[in-house]
C-alpha cells in the first residue's frame, strides 16, 4: 500500500542525547577514523576546539536514533522488508563536542508515490545545549511496492 | 593537509571493509538491521550475505575529506545517493576533486568506487570551508 501523503509534516517527540568521549571513540573506531581530534585527549585539548570533538557523521548516532520510532510507527506502517536507504544529505553547523547535550527533532518533509515505489524524506535537525544548530540530516528512504 | 584549497586539486583515500566492519558499525550506530549483521538473513533476502551500512561507507567518505582538510570542523555539507550495496571485503576508493571555490567555501565532487570500478555511491558532493 502506498504511503499516504497526509503524513508530510508529521513530527515525532524530540530526543535528547548526552555526548561523551567514550561513545565518540567507539564510533570513530567503527568508521576506522583515528583522527586525534576524536580520540587523543591531549591533542584535542591543544586544538582550537579545546576538547574531544565528534566526527561530523556522528550525527547519525543522536539523529539516527529518531529514525527507529519512524520505522516502527503504527500509523505510518512502513513495509521495512522493502525499505532501502536511498539518499543522505548532511549540513553541518557547529561541531559537536564531548559533554554536549544534543536535542533532535524529526519531521517527514516529503512523500512521493511512484508506480513501483514510494519515496519518504525525513529531516532531522539537531541543536546543542546552547540552542545552536549542529546538524541537519536529510534521510531519503525508498520503499518498493 | 589542505591549507589553501584551489580549484582542480585532487585527493584520494581507500578503506577495506574488513569481515567485522558491519558489526562494529552496528554497535556504534545502533543500527542492528539483520541485513548488516546476519549472513543467513542477507542471503534469504537476495543480498548474498551481509552488506555494509550505507552510512558507514559515507563515514569513510567524510573521513577522506576531513583527513584532507586536516580539520573536521571544515566539512559543512555532504550528500550522496546509495547506488549499490557495499559488501564485506570490498575495497572502497574515494577520489575527490575541487570543482569550485567561492565565498569561502569549496565544492568537492567525490567518486566512490569498489575494487571493480563500480560506483557504490553516486552524486557524492561535499562542501568545505576553503
Amino acid at each position: 500500500m502506498a504511503i499516504d501523503t497526509k503524513f508530510i509534516g508529521k513530527t515525532w517527540p524530540d530526543l535528547s542525547y548526552d555526548v561523551c568521549k567514550e561513545k565518540i571513540r567507539e564510533y570513530a573506531k567503527a568508521i576506522k577514523n583515528q583522527d586525534p581530534h576524536f580520540v587523543d585527549e591531549a591533542f584535542a585539548k591543544k586544538s582550537k576546539y579545546g576538547c574531544i570533538i565528534a566526527p561530523p557523521t556522528f550525527c547519525v548516532v543522536f539523529g539516527g536514533a529518531l529514525i527507529e520510532p519512524i520505522f516502527f510507527d503504527n500509523e505510518l506502517n512502513l513495509n521495512l522488508m522493502m525499505l532501502v536507504h536511498g539518499e543522505q544529505e548532511f549540513e553541518f553547523f557547529e561541531v559537536v563536542k564531548d559533554r554536549d547535550t544534543i536535542t533532535s527533532t524529526a519531521k517527514i518533509t516529503d512523500v512521493v508515490n511512484k508506480e513501483k515505489l514510494d519515496v519518504l524524506t525525513v529531516e532531522v535537525l539537531s541543536r546543542n545545549q546552547h540552542g545552536r544548530n549542529v546538524c541537519k540530516g536529510i534521510y531519503t528512504f525508498v520503499v518498493r511496492k | 593537509m589542505a591549507d589553501k584549497i584551489t580549484k582542480g586539486t585532487t585527493f584520494q583515500a581507500q578503506e577495506v571493509v574488513d569481515k567485522y566492519r558491519a558489526i562494529y558499525y552496528a554497535g556504534a550506530s545502533g543500527d542492528f538491521n539483520p541485513i548488516h549483521i546476519d549472513p543467513e538473513f542477507g542471503k534469504m533476502v537476495g543480498l548474498g550475505g551481509v552488506i555494509l551500512h550505507g552510512l558507514c561507507a559515507l563515514g569513510f567518505v567524510a573521513k577522506s575529506v576531513t583527513d584532507w582538510t586536516g580539520d573536521p570542523g571544515r566539512l559543512k555539507k555532504l550528500r550522496c545517493r546509495f547506488a549499490t550495496p557495499v559488501h564485506i571485503e570490498d575495497t572502497i576508493t574515494v577520489a575527490g576533486e575541487v570543482l569550485e571555490v567561492s565565498g569561502g567555501r569549496a565544492v568537492l565532487n567525490l567518486k566512490v568506487t569498489r575494487q571493480n570500478g563500480e560506483e557504490v555511491e553516486k552524486n557524492v558532493m561535499a562542501e568545505v570551508e576553503a
